[in-house]
């Protein structure tokens, strides 16, 4: 009897303190200090470069504006747009048109993921050109049509008018919302964060001795990380010091980092994200690559994180309006969805290279979005709606409900 | 033995998850009885029908006097008409709150003010006789504010106004805009009290649920949603520039007639103001609505009653309305400190309502901010 209540005891203070908060900090056998800000010098230089980001995040704001500019824009045009070449005059801003940078290269490229998988960069790519195509060729036309299932046209979102295909999917929310993923997320988590980059070649032993890039003031390692870094920031206010104007910067990762931070269930992960970029940052000038890593794995997991929320967000939200009974009113947050959904493909597990959701399982989310019926969000049930929503959340630690809410 | 051990184990293990699985408990049971049939009774059968109805007379006088008009486009008729266009603007104030059921469904308020309206494209829609107001796209360029610019902003004086409907080389176009305007409001208040009367009332008044799909949450949150949206932000807040940088005299209701946006607001905050006391929109008796059902919560803030605060913040607000310059346009050039007082007070009932009534209610506000894209 003694052994049962000794064992009882030690049962309950387990798990008394397995709920007695959120985790203890890792313990770090060589601790890195964190910077105040990311501001990072050698000398008098800043090593912090990032400008080929913030170009694509300009060039993916005016693309995907452009999908509703029905008096200038043509498939031609939209298309050069997304596959922008150096002189031409694809955008309104000068430095852009200038540019040799353009989004459809970075498309779905990531060296871990597409590395040696380059027929599925090809069909996302496709899936891409397939949204400028069709906004040009089924919603364009229709564009003085009120729409109705199996018709592309208008329909009023409050005092607002939407644009839609013939099953109710708005084609520029499902561009920039599933870029979000397959240029931003895909390229930070997958790519310039990713250990074959960072430690590509000589660049550790580089970075060990202070090797800068020829006429740079950065090493080769900061510079990847600051790329990874600048398709979050790359259009803040403050660079430095971003989580001030978190969410206004761009209608991309920044804006639903923001947005995803305003719900009281994740209140700290603007500020987890930060803190993770600018301690890896110095833990790279401080040459401690185990710190650098551990903070690669909260990128990831934090980042992955507010994809997954902000689609079920909008999936719930969806919902909401299909049960009021205003099904047109849901087409907007089920568009920014199917884009959200289309950008897990590009999460990632924060233990280990492989992707927290398959091409398959990915793509048998979209279907149930799009084709469980014949008319895709006229006739879709709160029921599917749910259904997808805890498929996304049973990868996470969080609940529908949470994600749902604000 | 092995199983009493496992389940005083349990036991424990279940207290203690339980013991550490959260916060909120659920509200209190509350014996809520109300009659809220009732008080849809009394909101359907002697507000809001009523109001309709009177609306409803006022649209088809200004149909008429369209037609009237479009027959001698003389300066005498533009007055008469434009005289009946602004009792029916007016009218529209006790009946814009109500936005459910067939209402909702054609998106009365939208269809019938949005300001401020789309000039350059109204030009457009009359050159090319081309335009469908069922388009979603078209609200900015139909309902009472298009027929603003079209009686009052095409020109100066109401001799050159007339001109646009004669002597114009597309004065058909001008009247052919005009007609299908004032059709176009009346046909949608005909078929919104059509279909009050014709059986809308009876599912309304039955409904009498305390869910979000239920009649009271759902038109406490169109009331809400009204009161926020459409009359602080929209009469007040936006032309004065509280979600800008800068004020936006331009966005003022009634632009064109320009001395009429005091009474639309005094007309909307009256009707608020009724419709909160559940009075009878012909007479002065009162019958049950928010206050009586508050009466009834028997709720208490800072000592008052919840009620007789919100009347006196209406009080409150509909003083500092009253200051205003009868065109909102002189008031936001000349002191716009007034308008930004009125709209504070107008915020306090917001908080009022939105807040401390929907608690006392156990009503879930069904709506949240769009998120600007």
């Amino acid at each position: 009897m003694k052994n049962l209540l000794s064992t009882t005891l030690i049962f309950s203070a387990l798990i008394f303190a397995s709920c007695s908060s959120d985790d203890d900090n890792p313990i770090v056998q060589n601790t890195v200090e964190a910077p105040a800000t990311y501001k990072f010098m050698r000398g008098s230089e800043s090593t912090v470069s990032f400008d080929g980001q913030t170009t694509r995040i300009l060039m993916a704001g005016e693309t995907a504006n452009a999908f509703m500019d029905f008096d200038n824009t043509t498939e031609a045009s939209l298309l050069a747009m997304f596959n922008h070449q150096a002189g031409n005059n694809d955008f309104s801003e000068a430095s852009l048109n200038a540019s040799d940078k353009n989004l459809r290269s970075k498309t779905a490229t990531s060296y871990d993921y597409f590395f040696t998988n380059t027929s599925e960069t090809a069909e996302i790519r496709a899936d891409f050109e397939n949204y400028i195509s069709s906004q040009i060729n089924e919603v364009f036309p229709n564009n003085m049509v009120v729409a109705a299932p199996g018709v592309a046209g208008q329909i009023a979102d409050g005092s607002r008018t939407r644009y839609v295909n013939a099953k109710g999917l708005e084609y520029n929310q499902a561009f920039a919302k599933s870029l979000l993923g397959a240029v931003m997320a895909d390229q930070m988590l997958n790519n310039y964060l990713s250990t074959a980059v960072l430690d590509e070649g000589n660049n550790r032993e580089n970075n060990d001795n202070g090797i800068t890039e020829q006429n740079r003031a950065y090493t080769t390692m900061e510079h990847k990380w600051d790329e990874a870094y600048g398709y979050l920031y790359g259009t803040s206010a403050n660079p430095e010091n971003p989580n001030l104007t978190i969410g206004e910067d761009d209608k991309f990762l920044n804006e639903y980092v923001g947005r995803v931070n305003d719900d009281p269930d994740f209140s700290t992960i603007a500020a987890e994200i930060f803190d993770a970029f600018k301690l890896g940052r110095g833990a790279i000038v401080a040459k401690n690559y185990e710190v650098r890593d551990e903070q690669v794995a909260i990128i990831r997991e934090k980042i992955s994180e507010v994809i997954a929320v902000r689609g079920i967000y909008y999936l719930q939200a969806g919902k909401n309006k299909i049960v009021d009974g205003d099904r047109q009113g849901a087409f907007h947050a089920l568009s920014e969805a199917y884009g959200f959904v289309y950008s897990l493909r590009f999460t990632r597990k924060s233990d280990n290279s492989t992707p927290l959701f398959t091409k398959t399982e990915v793509d048998a989310q979209l279907d149930m979005l799009m084709d469980s019926s014949n008319n895709g969000f006229w006739d879709i049930t709160p029921e599917t709606l749910d259904a997808v929503s805890e498929a996304i959340a049973a990868k996470f630690d969080f609940t529908v409900s949470q994600a749902g809410s604000l | 033995m092995k199983f009493l051990k496992l389940g005083i184990l349990l036991a424990f293990i279940i207290a203690a998850i339980t013991a550490c699985s959260s916060d909120n408990d659920s509200p209190e049971e509350t014996n809520d009885t109300f009659d809220r049939g009732a008080m849809l009774t009394n909101w359907a059968d002697n507000i809001i029908i009523p109001a309709y109805t009177s609306f409803n007379a006022k649209v088809v006088e200004m149909e008429a006097a369209t037609t009237t008009f479009n027959a001698a486009p003389t300066v005498e008729n533009l007055q008469t008409l434009r005289s009946v266009w602004k009792d029916a603007y007016v009218s529209f104030q006790n009946v814009s709150m109500f936005e459910i059921g067939k209402a909702e469904e054609v998106r009365f308020r939208n269809r019938l003010n949005v300001y401020p309206t789309n000039v350059v494209q109204i030009e457009d829609f009359i050159a090319t006789g081309n335009y469908d107001f069922a388009l979603p796209s078209t609200i900015d360029k139909q309902g009472f504010p298009a027929m603003d610019y079209m009686l009052n902003g095409l020109a100066e004086t109401d001799a050159e106004i007339v001109t646009f409907y004669t002597s114009n080389t597309n004065a058909e176009g001008y009247k052919n805009y005009l007609s299908t305007l004032s059709e176009t409001i009346s046909n949608l208040s005909n078929e919104v009290l059509t279909s009050w009367t014709g059986g809308y009332r009876d599912t309304f008044v039955a409904n009498t649920s305390s869910s979000a799909s239920g009649a009271v949450d759902k038109l406490t949150n169109d009331y809400i949603f009204y009161f926020e949206k459409a009359l602080r932000a929209g009469k007040v807040g936006i032309p004065a520039g509280i979600f800008s940088n800068g004020t936006l005299p331009q966005n003022v209701e009634a632009f064109y007639k320009k001395d009429i946006s005091k009474e639309l607001l005094l007309g909307a905050i009256d009707a608020s103001v009724n419709f909160f006391n559940g009075k009878s929109f012909n007479g002065n008796t009162t019958g049950e609505g928010f206050k009586s059902y508050l009466g009834y919560l028997n709720t208490i803030k800072n000592g008052a009653n919840l009620s007789a605060l919100i009347n006196d913040q209406f009080n409150v607000a509909q003083n500092k309305a009253n200051e205003l310059n009868a065109n909102f346009v002189q008031q936001i050039d000349t002191d716009n400190s007034k308008m930004l007082a009125t709209y504070d007070e107008l915020q306090r009932l917001v908080v009022l309502l939105k807040v401390d009534m929907v608690q006392a209610f156990d009503v879930t506000i069904d709506y949240v901010d769009a998120d600007g894209d």
